[in-house]
């Protein structure tokens, strides 16, 4: 099959939509002529035109409410916020507004938009462009929140994203841009909610979100030359979550290791420790489930403490590698 | 620093032991290897000893209390420390902490009005917490009053006493839920996790090791596999793990003692010949197994099993006959035997052994055994010694009838049928005069048959 990049599948999703549907729009800072921070939507404009490729000021509350506003009217936009950080800047809009339109209204009215943001450090980009808020959108009622790690999964889910009739947080990461993998011409879906079981392991079932899978998965690769075997588990869609898989793979192997970049303390992690916890896979558990997520401090500028404030690969190993040993 | 003085866990089972007397006072000085109290152990009294040079402060428990293992009793101060250095025991709530600063107990049991803290400040309990506290050797201190204002009441106190009675067994979920599909007393599985802590896996083990493990048993034993040329190799499944898992346990774990009689098998030959003039059958197995019961319930040390810290005496005579099968061996149980006549036990015999080789026995069948008998007599074994059966206490091997002179009363050498029952004993339970004193009965029942009536 044919490779790209997450970046380049992130465009290809959004051109072959807009060419079929002219509903969709796309709205952000120097996502035009520029092509975006990150390039995601780079010569878009000059298929589509500045009327559906909108560049606008310094101004996340208006993008936000710029979605809102045409969501309500039926279209479905595609905003971009440069930094994840900076979507700080659009809470109101999305947590008062966004989230709460179609339940207040009844059900009579529906914000159909996406948001698209990239988070995470490893670019020295220091504590106000590096930072993980997916679970500040989880925690809100009305917003769904997708985590995409490979770019198949980034083309598919985003499709998936613009079709749904609800706002959706799509949450990007900046150092996996350049990563590549296979990807299908064709456009193709991936279903919210269906958390995906990316290796078969029985020792240690490891949950990981966006770049902490890739992590995970040469964590994997590492342990399995001494015997032991993980089973890598991502959940793609943060919220609503398909917790299912997750639960299963427990009662296989026993014990459970959530590793996530953004901070541990009020992480999604600890939701998925409480889910593991309270279900059936309790009575299946040979050890404390772990957490292994970003330290409780801002991202350093310096690149050495920028690496030791979120897991890497060798965290991962040793912390399944204790796991497995039976070492907790 | 100064040096916490713990209660020595004096041996593998010992959970709690009393402090008979203290041999020093707070203030005295000690060096390294001194006594310091006399305590009592579930065997003898020990001392348990200064574990460095310096003063005794803050004694912790009073003579008389039950103080579990590991628990600090006491501290060795430097000298020129002052008992400020005294840590606050672990056990005692932050609040206790506050209000009565790490307070020590008295060295010998209060009065009432003497619970009060080192500062002098007294200590708000009901009258009847503090009965019971002193009862039990807890220090208020430690306890978290749940009352009006903090006030400690009296079911603070239990509170804390049950906890300390009952030690917590550390165990997965996992172990637990498979403890619990299993019917496996959690305290009976010796963990491997961290700090001893039971993992599913140890009890699977030992789920491995029960008696019921009957289910591991292969489907068709009787189908042997096709000869080839050369070797054959063959897995250690099914039976032959069960087999090869519970002989190891037994044979590790249970100090085996043996005891031998050589027993006069005329009145039994008597017996059975008059059975055979009648056309009815009594196999020598059979005798042994109704003997053995009667014999068991004058001694009930054997007809008894091990589980954990537990020594369990059946009140019923359950005998399991050891039963050969092509591949293995399994060992059906004749239940109640001390109820049932000789000809009850002798059909019962025969049908179990008769299941047990066409693979038809029940769980049932092989539950709940409390002595085994085998015999090997019919293979023209003159003598052998068994492994005991876990969690039973004991075997009997049976030898053959072997027709030997033996001098009588006059020295003349007389021609007597005789016969080697060999006993095997765990010598954790049993001890050897109690297995003699087993065989004397046994051999005295087996060569007068006439007693079984009695």
């Amino acid at each position: 099959m044919r490779e790209l990049s997450y970046a380049e599948a992130l465009r290809e999703g959004l051109r072959q939509m807009m060419e079929t549907d002219p509903s969709i729009f796309l709205i952000g800072e120097d996502i035009g002529v520029y092509g975006g921070a990150f390039g995601v939507t780079a010569g878009l404009i000059d298929q589509f035109g500045g009327q559906r490729v909108i560049d606008t000021p310094i101004s996340e509350a208006g993008i936000a409410g710029a979605c809102i506003g045409a969501a309500l009217t039926g279209m479905r936009p595609v905003g971009e916020i440069q930094f994840m950080d900076f979507v700080t800047l659009s809470m109101e809009q999305l947590v008062l507004q966004a989230a709460k339109v179609r339940f207040m209204f009844g059900g009579k009215a529906k914000v159909p938009m996406v948001l698209r943001m990239p988070g995470g450090s490893g670019t020295g980009a220091a504590a106000q462009h590096s930072e993980s808020l997916e679970n500040w959108f989880v925690h809100v009622p009305g917003l769904k929140v997708v985590m995409p790690a490979t770019p198949y999964d980034a083309k598919g889910l985003l499709i998936s994203a613009i079709y749904d009739d609800n706002p959706v947080i799509f949450v990007e990461h900046k150092l996996l841009y350049k990563t590549k993998g296979d990807v299908p011409e064709k456009p193709y879906r991936i279903p919210l909610s269906q958390t995906h079981v990316v290796r078969q392991g029985q020792h240690v079932t490891v949950i990981a979100t966006s770049i902490m899978v890739t992590r995970a998965l040469a964590a994997a690769d590492a342990l399995a030359k001494e015997g032991i075997e993980l089973e890598i588990i991502d959940p793609r869609t943060l919220k609503p979550l398909d917790d299912a898989p997750i639960i299963e793979s427990v009662k296989k192997t026993g014990r459970a290791l959530i590793v996530h970049e953004a901070v541990e303390i009020g992480g999604f992690g600890g939701e998925i420790a409480a889910r593991i916890a309270g279900s059936e896979a309790f009575d299946y558990l040979e050890a404390p489930i772990r957490r292994l997520a970003g330290l409780d401090i801002p991202i350093p500028y310096n690149r050495e403490l920028e690496r030791n404030t979120v897991p890497q690969i060798e965290n991962i190993i040793h912390e399944a590698r204790k796991l497995a040993q039976t070492a907790y | 620093m100064a040096t916490a003085v713990i209660l020595p866990k004096f041996g593998f089972t010992l959970e709690s032991s009393r402090i008979v007397r203290w041999l020093v006072n707070e203030g005295d000085t000690v060096r390294e290897g001194d006594p310091l109290c006399e305590v009592e152990t579930d065997k003898v009294n020990m001392e348990v000893e200064a574990t460095a040079d310096g003063v005794v402060a803050g004694i912790q428990y009073p003579a008389g209390a039950d103080v579990p293992v590991t628990n600090v009793i006491c501290y060795i101060l430097k000298p020129g420390e002052s008992a400020d250095a005294i840590l606050a025991p672990e056990h005692a709530s932050a609040v206790a902490a506050e209000s009565a600063a790490s307070t020590p107990a008295p060295a010998q049991p209060s009065t009432s009005a003497a619970q009060k803290a080192a500062n002098g400040v007294p200590i708000n309990a009901s009258p009847l917490a503090i009965r019971v506290a002193e009862e039990h050797g807890i220090d208020l201190a430690s306890v978290q009053g749940s009352g009006a204002g903090g006030k400690i009441t009296r079911a603070d106190v239990e509170a804390l006493i049950a906890a300390k009675d009952t030690p917590k067994i550390r165990a997965t979920p996992a172990a637990r839920r498979i403890a619990a599909e299993n019917a496996v007393e959690l305290s009976t599985v010796t963990g491997t996790g961290p700090k001893g802590r039971i993992q599913g896996t140890d009890v699977t083990a030992a789920v491995a090791r029960k008696p019921a493990a009957v289910l591991d048993m292969p489907s068709a034993p009787s189908s042997a596999p096709e000869p080839t040329p050369g070797n054959r190799v063959i897995k250690l499944e099914g039976m032959r793990r069960t087999i090869a898992t519970r002989m190891q346990q037994s044979f590790q774990q249970a100090p085996h003692t043996f005891f031998e009689a050589n027993i006069d098998t005329a009145g039994v030959d008597a017996l059975r010949a008059r059975l055979k003039a009648r056309n009815e059958k009594l196999s020598v197995t059979s005798i042994i197994v109704k003997a053995c019961a009667w014999t068991l319930k004058r001694h009930p040390y054997l007809n008894a099993t091990l589980t954990g810290d537990e020594i369990t005496l059946w009140s019923d005579c359950n005998i399991g006959v050891a039963v050969a099968l092509e591949n293995g061996l399994i060992v059906p149980v004749v239940h109640k035997v001390d109820g049932k006549s000789l000809q009850t036990i002798q059909t019962e015999i025969d049908d179990l052994a008769a299941r047990a080789r066409s693979n038809a026995l029940r769980l049932n069948d092989l539950a709940d055994g409390t002595f085994t008998v085998s015999n090997l007599g019919m293979y023209g074994i003159d003598r052998f010694t068994a492994i005991i059966n876990p969690p039973q206490v004991a075997i009997l091997a049976v030898g053959r009838a072997v027709r030997q002179f033996v001098p009588d009363e006059h020295g003349s050498p007389v021609a007597k049928s005789l016969v080697s029952l060999m006993l095997s004993t765990d010598h954790r339970v049993v001890d050897g005069a109690q297995a003699a004193q087993f065989m004397a009965d046994l051999r005295l029942v087996l060569e007068d048959p006439m007693l079984m009536l009695w």
